[in-house]
This record gives structure tokens, C-alpha cells and sequence, in this order.
């Protein structure tokens, strides 16, 4: 029975595992200290964590994979711009361009819905075409329309010589960069401490509101904290977490993320995802707007992706205007699927676990393949091929088991090989 | 034309278009007929006169006016003065000098004032002149670059490796010679001396108005007054526009009608064919949906506007000919995958890069001309029919989820090869890099089999050059894709693809039909991916073929397929329309916005534009 229950925890997880195994691997082979590593992950965790949250409600409501949040980024690109072209200074340009994506991203998550709408059952390529034909309008914007049609007075933003924004858009001049993260920073074994507490608050809240007082679960849970905290204290992993500076703001919000992710799936709307993502059929017959309930998820993520994309650009200081939204869809989607996340299936521990392995590889790979084969472009399309790898391995999985839910998976071993 | 019903706000706007199509074009026309009759050519003949006359008349007032400086300098100096006395005097003298001189009308003549015939026969003498010398100049250059045309280099390499995006094939068509080292030849040494003995006589004429003209000046005004005169690629409205400027005549109405003449009857046609599509919107709608009516009418502006432009639509018209054949063969690849069941086959790249791996060897090999070209159709064949196979295996365990499971399996799999393309011990200096590991991303087949097909037999029509071998091969290819698709094998595919449940009752074996149909479509991929490559000039590994798959799926869409059904008709049509659309788009959107990418923000519009229409097509009617 205990050998069976592995089996099946194997077979649901193998993504996770290999990609463990791999960052594993590549630990060794990279040659890297650890204390750079983690110095590594924990940069990259706080750009891309949030962005990968912003997946979990469409995958909730059966939509699958939002391919479509590059849009959200979009939006919150064009919104960086428009802060810059005002004149904003410092975190307020932040927050201004914060509130901007907010109207922009909604609009377009609602037009995606309306448009998803009408093909169900194949939302992930339509959302990745979506994000393609979507991103030849950004580009009419940015290079026909801003400059041209809308005047952009400020001469850091513009090509020089010719009309439309330019390539690269730097936030430092303006002080949008790193203002969410100059906020607060702690070393790491403070922020620890922080997050430990509010957490023990949230928990005992919860206990006291509860009706079934279940002190059992809430000693563990304060207890697995405080031995978390103790385990910081320890001076090998002080060492070990001695190079980061934990961006408390940043960590906040993607904390804050998860919570509504929780919270929202307890509430009337949230079973409503839920229902629509089970089956349709039966949504409608329980008198689901299943369209609206669709829409709604798809604004939700479109609006979260461009916060995360706000948070991603502020904390590089600057910007691709036309490349850095094309590859967030593809990055934050392969990423949950690491988590363990399937197309039908995600909880923020998923995501959150996906951000890690993900990024972790990413680190880690380039100097493996340059120690391991002499050459670190080997790394680059190795990890360029984990990303697809990941996603076609997790899309024929999911479509064997439900074309199949019953027969055994006889060519799981092949699909491995493929990714 | 019974069944077709239109709605009063139709007529009337079809008659409100017809109407301004005939009143715009009727203006058109006069002002085209202007510019040949006698009053027209004496109004712009009279214009560049004028121009020519002020450009000398300023000569004039400057040589008046450094004779009177030169002068009061002089009369200083002969009293002694100094530095400070010699400047004042001399900014005194140029003021007084310059305000005689308009008082004096020195640099201004009115044209009624004085004879203009002798200066009109001697301008028209040096503008046929510099007509001819400018033909001859274009006729040299053309002979240079065809001369030198092995020399074509493309950007390659270093910036490309680096953000792994693909080059713009569009580009191949605007890959030009280096002209620095063409030098002028005897036929065009003659002709500029006829020019420069033209404008000795007309520069004797008008010493004859302005008597203050010193031949000096008159040498440093040469380059300004040819220029207003006649410059390289004139047309009527340059030349219009020009004697305009420095004239600084007011035409009036009768000269905007002659100068915008061919605008505005070219317009008048749009609107035509606007009205038309007005009338018969409905059947046009019915048959050919909106989307492609949309492009239709798009390609017809484009070609307008390339006309009013003054682009050589012959010239872009073959560059479409040849992209038809170029790219025909990659979008046919589409036609059996839909037809057997597997809808879009987005994992075309899997096909793909077994014709690259067929171009590499025949490279490799040190192959040549038709026979390498054959050879890597044949080793690509057998590489994509392998690879067809095991992914039409993986595709029937899939149903009804193939384009998004094949989406992500293509990308894999050219990043996957990009690791390949690293690794693999090819040996040839025309693909390894010059330092370092790995093949390049571009590689030329200049020595191998660069346009065997699109020089076979080629002619010449109207300007238009065919590539018979091209069109043949392409031709070819459908043909034999429309046989198999009539034999029993191929009728049971489609019905495979067009009613699992209904075929596998009349006992077809459904997957094995749909094994057949995505192997096909497979090494069709192979083989087109050669065509393009002999087209082009050039192979492009990495991260290139990622995207093929779209334009292919949105050329077979735009023909009229849906993601379940398509004729061999639509790949000509859509392959035609869609490539149409993007060669001519370049170079107008380069007229009209100089140094501008739109053409490539067009191709990214409509080829994901496009699948998105059919993929809202196709899921709309499956709900629950």
C-alpha cells in the first residue's frame, strides 16, 4: 500500500523530481558557492514570484495556462511609460504606475475573456496567439502611434533619429528603480523573523475565529515557525543566506497574493472558479454565468501579471520595450508546471516551489554546460528547451489522462525522454 | 445575381462611392491630360524658369554685392584704415550694396519682362541632357549589380546569435550591391559632357538677364540649377514639386489637379472597387469571410498605393511570384495534417528540420546545383518520414488536444536542436563559425543550391520575371498532393480526419490514416523547408524555424481552410494573398514612414490575426 501511495506520488510529481534531480546535478557541476546561489535565487524569486501567482485562478476556473498574461505585462509596460513621459519621481512613480495597469490590464483581461470565450477548450494556444498578435498591436503603439499620433515630449524615451519609443527604457532616472525594494530590506535571518510573527498573528486569529478549536494543528504550525527561525539563527546558514538582503516590500506582496489567492477561493466567486473549472456543463445547469465567471478569472490574472511584470521591471531598473514581454508567459507557465502545478490543477505552494526549481535552473544551468561541455551556450538552449520540454511534457500528460483516465500510462517513460 | 439583397444603406453608399469615384476620377483624368497639352507644359515650364531665375538672380545680388565690398574695402585700405576701419566699411557697403540691389531689381526679372525663348529652348536642351545622363547611369548601375551580384552579403552572425531572433526574410529582397566601386562608364562620360556643354549654353542666356553674373558664380550654382532641372529617378511630381519650391509660384488649381492628376484617378479606382465590394457584400462575406475580404481589399490598397508612389509593382509583383513559390511548399505541408484530423500541424518544425539536416550533408558532401538540391529533398524525406511517424504515434494518443501539445513539442524540439547545431561534427567552413564550436545561424548556399529551381527556365513578361522552376516545382508538388488525395489512401484519410466514429465503422483505420496524414504533412515540411532555402539563398538553424509553422497555418487559413477542412486552392490563394501583402507592405510602409519596421508588425498582425479568427471559428460551436 505504502509502496503503491510512492508510486503515485512519483508519477503525479515526476516533473518536480526531475527538475530536483537536475538542479542537483547542476549544483555540482556549476562550481558555484552556495551562498552565491542562494544570493541568485533570492533576486530572482522576488521578480518572478508573483508573476507566477498571477496563474493560479484561470488554472482554478479550467482555463489552463494564462499564456495570455505577456498582455498584463504589456499593459503595465505601456503604463511605465506613460509614468515616465509625466514626469513622476521616485516611488510614486511606482505606485502611479501601479494604479495605471489596473484600468489598462483590466480592459484588455476582458477583451481575452470575451475572445477566449469563444474557444473553449483550446485557450492555451489561443492565449499564446493572443499574446503573438497582441504584441505586433504593441508594437504599432509603441512605434507608430506614441510619437506619432500621441506626442512624447520626453527625449529619453524616443528613438533618436527616427520616431517611435526606444529599444530599452531605463526606470533609474525617475527612481522607479528598486523603489519597492529600498523600502525596507532586512538580512535575511530578520526578515525571517518578520514574516514568522505575522504569520503566528494570522494563525492565532484564525484559531480564535474558528469554531472548532483545533490546537493540535496550531501548535505544529507555531512550532514548525519557531523552529524555522531557530534553524535561521544557526551560523552555517547565516553564512549560507549572508549574501541577501530580503526586499521585505516585495516579499510582502507576493505573500499578500497568496493570501487572496486562499481567500478568494473561499468565497462565493472562488467556488464559482472552481465549479466552472470541474465542468462546465454542470456550472451551467447549477446556474453559473460560466462565461462571466471565465472573464472575471482571466481579468483578475491579466491585472496580477501586470503588477508582477510592474515589480519584475522595477527590480531590473530597466526594460526591453519591445522583448520583455514575450517570454513572460512562457517563463512563469513552465515554472508553475515545475511546481507540480498539471493544466488543471495549481496551489501557491506549487507555484511558489515551481519559482524556485525553475530559477534555480536557471542559474545554474549555463555554468554547467560550460564546465561540463565547454560551452555556456549549451546551458542557454538547454534551459530554452526545460522551458518548452516542461510545458509539452505537462500538456501530453494531461491529455493522456484524460483521454485515458482509466489505462495505464504505457508511454510516460517516452514522453520523459522527449522533454 | 438573383439572391442578392441590398439594403438601402448599401445603395446609397455604393452610389455615394461611385458618384465621388467618377467626379474624382474625371479630375484625374484632366489633370493627367494636362500635363501633355500646350498650357500645362507652359506652366511648368515657366515654373522652372522662374526657379532657375531666382537661384541666378541671388547669384546676381551676391556678385553685386562682393563687387560694391570688394570695392569700399579698397577704398579704405588706399586711405589707410585699419583692420576695424576696413571690416566696418565693408558690413556698411554689403547693407547699402544689398538694399540698392532690390531697389535696383538687380536679383528680380519678371518673366513677361524679358524673352524666354533662347532661356527655355536652352533649359529644355539641358534636361533632355541630364535625362539621358541619368539613364545611362541607371542602366550602368543596374549592369554592375548584375555583375557583382555574387557579392551580396547579409548582415549576418554576431547580432543575430545573440537574441536568437530570426532574420526577416523580407530583407532578402532588399539586399543591394555595394555601389562603391562602380565607377562612371564612357557612355555616361559623353552624356556629361553633353550635359555640362547644355548648361555653358544656358548659363550664356542667362548672363544675358543678369549681366552681374560672373562665371565663377554661375560654376558654383551648377549643382543647384541641374538639381531643380532634373535629378536621378524623376517623376513628373518630383519634378513638379521641385520647380514649386524654388520657384515660389502659386500654381493655383489647375496645377494641384495636373500635379496630383495620377493621385486622384488612382484613388477614383480604389473607390470603385470599394463600391463594388459594397454592392456584393453579402456573397463576398458569404464566400470568402471577413477576415479575407478584409486582406483582400488591404492588397488591393497596397497595390494603389504602390502605383501612386511610383514603386515598380512589376518588380514587387515578381518578388511575390517568387515568395509564392518560395513559401508554397511549407504551406501545402498543412493540407494533409488537416485534412487527416490532427487540425493545425503547429509541430511543423519537427519536418522542417529534416530537410535542414538534408541541406547541411548535401553541404557537408560538397553537392551542388540540381543534384544536391535533389539530394537533400532525399535525405530530409527520409529523416522527416521517421520523425512523422514517431509524431503521429505521439499525436494518437492525444486527441482532440493536438495543436497545443504539438505547439509546445515543435518548440522543444528546435531548441533541443539548437543544442544539436552546437555538437553535431560538421566539418564545411561555410557553416562552422569562424571561432568557436557549432554551425552558424545563417549559412549561405551560394555553393550548394542557391536558386537552381528559381533560374531554371526563368523568362522575362511585361517586366515580371517568372521562375518557371519555382512555379513548376511548386505546381508539382500540389499536383501530387491533389493525386494522392483523390486515391483510395487519400479519401480515407479525410475521412478520417473529417468523422473518426463514421470511418472506423466503414473499417478505416483511423489511426493509421492519421499516422499517413501527419507523416505527409511531415516531410512536406522537409521538402519545402529545402525550396525556401534554394529560394532564399540562404538556412537558417536555431530558433528559425520555431515560427514557421504560424505563417504556414495563417497562409492555408487565409486561403479559406478552417482548422478541419482545405483544398489545395487554398494554399495557392492564401500562400499568394499573404505574401503579396507582405512584399508590397515594405516597401510602401519604407515610403511612407522612412526606416520603418511595419511591414514586420504587419506579418506578426495578420498571420496570428488570422489563426486566432479560425481558432474563435472552430471553438465557438463546442460548448460544455
Amino acid at each position: 500500500m505504502v509502496k503503491k501511495n510512492w508510486r503515485e506520488f512519483a508519477r503525479n510529481n515526476v516533473v518536480t523530481i526531475m527538475f530536483i534531480v537536475l538542479c542537483a546535478v547542476c549544483m555540482v557541476l556549476s562550481g558555484y558557492t552556495p551562498s552565491y546561489v542562494v544570493y541568485e535565487l533570492f533576486g530572482r524569486l522576488s521578480r518572478n514570484a508573483f508573476i507566477v501567482l498571477a496563474l493560479i485562478i484561470p488554472i482554478i476556473a479550467g482555463m489552463g495556462i494564462n499564456f495570455a498574461i505577456t498582455i498584463g505585462a504589456m499593459a503595465a509596460q505601456i503604463a511605465c511609460i506613460l509614468v515616465i513621459e509625466w514626469g513622476i519621481q521616485g516611488f510614486t512613480s511606482f505606485l502611479a504606475a501601479a494604479a495605471l495597469t489596473v484600468p489598462m490590464a483590466a480592459l484588455f483581461g476582458f477583451g481575452i475573456g470575451k475572445i477566449l470565450n469563444k474557444m473553449k477548450g483550446q485557450e492555451m494556444i489561443g492565449g499564446m496567439i493572443l499574446g503573438y498578435f497582441a504584441n505586433g498591436l504593441y508594437q504599432l503603439l509603441c512605434l507608430f502611434i506614441f510619437d506619432n499620433i500621441i506626442p512624447i515630449n520626453n527625449p529619453d524615451l524616443t528613438i533618436t533619429g527616427s520616431t517611435g519609443i526606444a529599444n530599452t527604457i531605463d526606470l533609474a532616472k525617475n527612481g522607479m528603480a528598486n523603489s519597492l525594494e529600498s523600502l525596507w530590506k532586512l538580512p535575511a535571518y530578520q526578515a525571517v523573523l518578520v514574516f514568522a510573527a505575522v504569520i503566528a498573528i494570522i494563525l492565532l486569529i484564525g484559531y480564535a475565529r474558528s469554531p472548532r478549536k483545533n490546537a493540535k494543528r496550531l501548535g505544529i504550525q507555531i512550532g514548525t515557525l519557531a523552529a524555522v527561525c531557530v534553524i535561521m539563527q544557526i551560523p552555517a546558514v547565516k553564512e549560507l543566506f549572508s549574501m541577501v538582503m530580503v526586499p521585505m516590500a516585495t516579499f510582502g506582496l507576493v505573500a499578500l497574493l497568496c493570501v487572496f489567492n486562499v481567500v478568494i477561493m473561499r468565497t462565493r466567486l472562488g467556488q464559482q472558479f472552481r465549479a466552472v473549472g470541474q465542468s462546465r456543463v454542470v456550472a451551467n445547469a447549477a446556474g453559473i454565468n460560466v462565461d462571466k465567471v471565465r472573464i472575471i478569472a482571466i481579468t483578475i490574472s491579466t491585472v496580477l501579471a501586470g503588477w508582477g511584470q510592474l515589480i519584475f521591471v522595477q527590480n531590473l531598473g530597466a526594460f526591453q520595450t519591445y522583448g520583455a514581454a514575450d517570454q513572460v508567459g512562457l517563463y512563469a507557465g513552465a515554472a508553475i508546471l515545475v511546481g507540480g502545478a498539471s493544466v488543471v490543477r495549481a496551489t501557491n505552494t506549487q507555484a511558489l516551489l515551481g519559482t524556485v526549481l525553475f530559477h534555480l535552473m536557471f542559474i545554474l544551468a549555463p555554468a554547467a554546460g560550460k564546465n561540463l561541455l565547454g560551452n555556456a551556450a549549451i546551458g542557454e538552449y538547454f534551459r530554452v528547451f526545460m522551458c518548452y520540454g516542461v510545458i509539452a511534457l505537462a500538456l501530453v500528460m494531461h491529455a493522456w489522462s484524460s483521454v485515458a483516465p482509466r489505462k495505464k500510462l504505457k508511454g510516460g517513460d517516452k514522453a520523459t525522454d522527449k522533454a | 445575381m438573383h439572391g442578392i439583397n441590398i439594403s438601402r444603406k448599401q445603395a446609397i453608399a455604393c452610389a455615394a462611392l461611385i458618384i465621388a469615384a467618377v467626379i474624382i476620377g474625371a479630375i484625374g483624368l484632366y489633370g493627367l491630360n494636362a500635363r501633355q497639352s500646350a498650357s500645362g507644359v507652359t506652366l511648368l515650364e515657366e515654373m522652372r524658369l522662374q526657379a532657375i531665375l531666382n537661384t541666378a538672380g541671388t547669384g546676381a545680388v551676391d556678385a553685386y554685392v562682393a563687387a560694391e565690398k570688394q570695392a569700399a574695402t579698397k577704398a579704405v585700405r588706399a586711405e589707410g584704415g585699419g583692420m576695424k576701419e576696413v571690416r566696418e566699411a565693408s558690413a556698411k557697403a554689403a547693407e547699402e550694396a544689398l538694399a540698392r540691389a532690390q531697389e535696383l531689381g538687380i536679383g528680380e526679372v519678371a518673366l513677361s519682362a524679358i524673352d524666354t525663348k533662347p532661356l527655355a529652348s536652352a533649359l529644355n536642351t539641358l534636361a533632355e541632357a541630364q535625362t539621358a545622363y541619368f539613364d545611362e547611369e541607371a542602366r550602368a548601375q543596374a549592369a554592375y549589380i548584375e555583375a557583382h551580384a555574387d557579392e551580396v552579403t547579409v548582415q549576418q552572425d554576431a547580432d543575430v546569435a545573440d537574441d536568437g531572433e530570426e532574420m526577416s526574410d523580407l530583407e532578402m529582397m532588399e539586399q543591394t550591391v555595394d555601389l562603391s566601386g562602380f565607377t562612371a562608364t564612357a557612355e555616361m562620360q559623353a552624356l556629361q559632357a553633353d550635359v555640362d556643354a547644355a548648361y555653358l549654353a544656358l548659363c550664356e542666356e542667362i548672363k544675358l538677364v543678369f549681366p552681374a553674373l560672373t562665371d565663377d558664380i554661375l560654376t558654383s550654382l551648377k549643382a543647384t540649377i541641374t538639381g531643380i532641372v532634373a535629378q536621378s529617378g524623376d517623376t513628373f511630381e518630383t519634378r513638379y514639386d521641385r520647380a514649386v519650391e524654388a520657384s515660389g509660384m502659386q500654381p493655383g488649381a489647375n496645377g494641384w489637379i495636373m500635379r496630383n492628376g495620377r493621385t486622384l484617378a488612382l484613388s477614383a479606382v480604389g473607390l470603385c472597387i470599394l463600391a463594388l465590394a459594397v454592392f456584393f457584400y453579402g456573397p463576398l462575406v458569404a464566400k470568402l469571410g471577413v477576415p479575407r475580404l478584409i486582406i483582400g481589399m488591404f492588397f488591393v490598397l497596397l497595390c494603389l498605393m504602390a502605383l501612386i508612389l511610383d514603386l515598380s509593382l512589376t518588380s514587387q509583383l515578381s518578388n511575390a511570384l517568387v515568395r509564392l513559390g518560395m513559401n508554397g511548399v511549407l504551406v501545402l505541408s498543412m493540407l494533409p495534417g488537416i485534412q487527416c484530423g490532427i487540425s493545425l500541424n503547429l509541430g511543423m518544425p519537427i519536418g522542417i528540420i529534416g530537410g535542414l539536416i538534408g541541406g547541411l550533408l548535401c553541404i557537408e558532401l560538397g553537392m551542388s546545383g540540381m543534384s544536391g538540391f535533389f539530394f537533400a529533398i532525399a535525405v530530409g524525406l527520409v529523416i522527416s518520414a521517421v520523425t512523422g511517424y514517431l509524431y503521429g504515434q505521439l499525436l494518437n494518443r492525444l486527441k482532440g488536444d493536438e495543436m497545443s501539445v504539438t505547439t509546445y513539442v515543435g518548440f522543444s524540439i528546435v531548441s533541443l536542436m539548437c543544442i544539436a547545431w552546437l555538437v553535431l561534427p560538421f566539418k564545411s567552413p561555410v557553416m562552422k563559425w569562424p571561432l568557436g564550436d557549432g554551425l552558424r545561424t545563417t549559412i549561405g548556399l551560394q555553393d550548394a543550391y542557391k536558386h537552381v529551381l528559381n533560374n531554371f527556365l526563368s523568362f522575362e513578361v511585361l517586366g515580371i520575371t517568372v521562375p518557371t522552376g519555382l512555379l513548376l516545382f511548386f505546381a508539382l508538388c500540389c499536383f501530387l498532393v491533389w493525386l494522392f488525395m483523390r486515391s483510395r489512401t487519400g479519401i480515407a484519410v479525410s475521412a478520417a480526419g473529417a468523422n473518426p466514429r463514421f470511418a472506423a465503422a466503414t473499417g478505416i483505420n483511423v489511426n493509421r490514416m492519421r499516422i499517413i496524414g501527419t507523416m505527409l504533412s511531415t516531410m512536406l515540411a522537409a521538402v519545402g523547408i529545402v525550396v525556401y532555402g534554394q529560394s532564399y539563398g540562404f538556412m537558417q538553424l536555431y530558433q528559425a524555424p520555431r515560427q514557421m509553422g504560424f505563417l504556414a497555418a495563417s497562409a492555408i487559413l487565409l486561403g479559406g481552410a478552417s482548422t478541419s477542412r482545405a483544398r489545395i486552392s487554398h494554399v495557392v490563394i492564401g500562400t499568394f494573398l499573404f505574401q503579396g501583402v507582405l512584399t508590397l507592405s515594405m516597401p510602401v510602409a519604407n515610403a511612407l514612414i522612412p526606416g520603418s519596421t511595419i511591414s514586420e508588425t504587419l506579418r506578426i498582425l495578420i498571420s496570428n490575426g488570422i489563426i486566432l479568427y479560425a481558432l474563435t471559428k472552430s471553438g465557438g460551436a463546442t460548448r460544455g
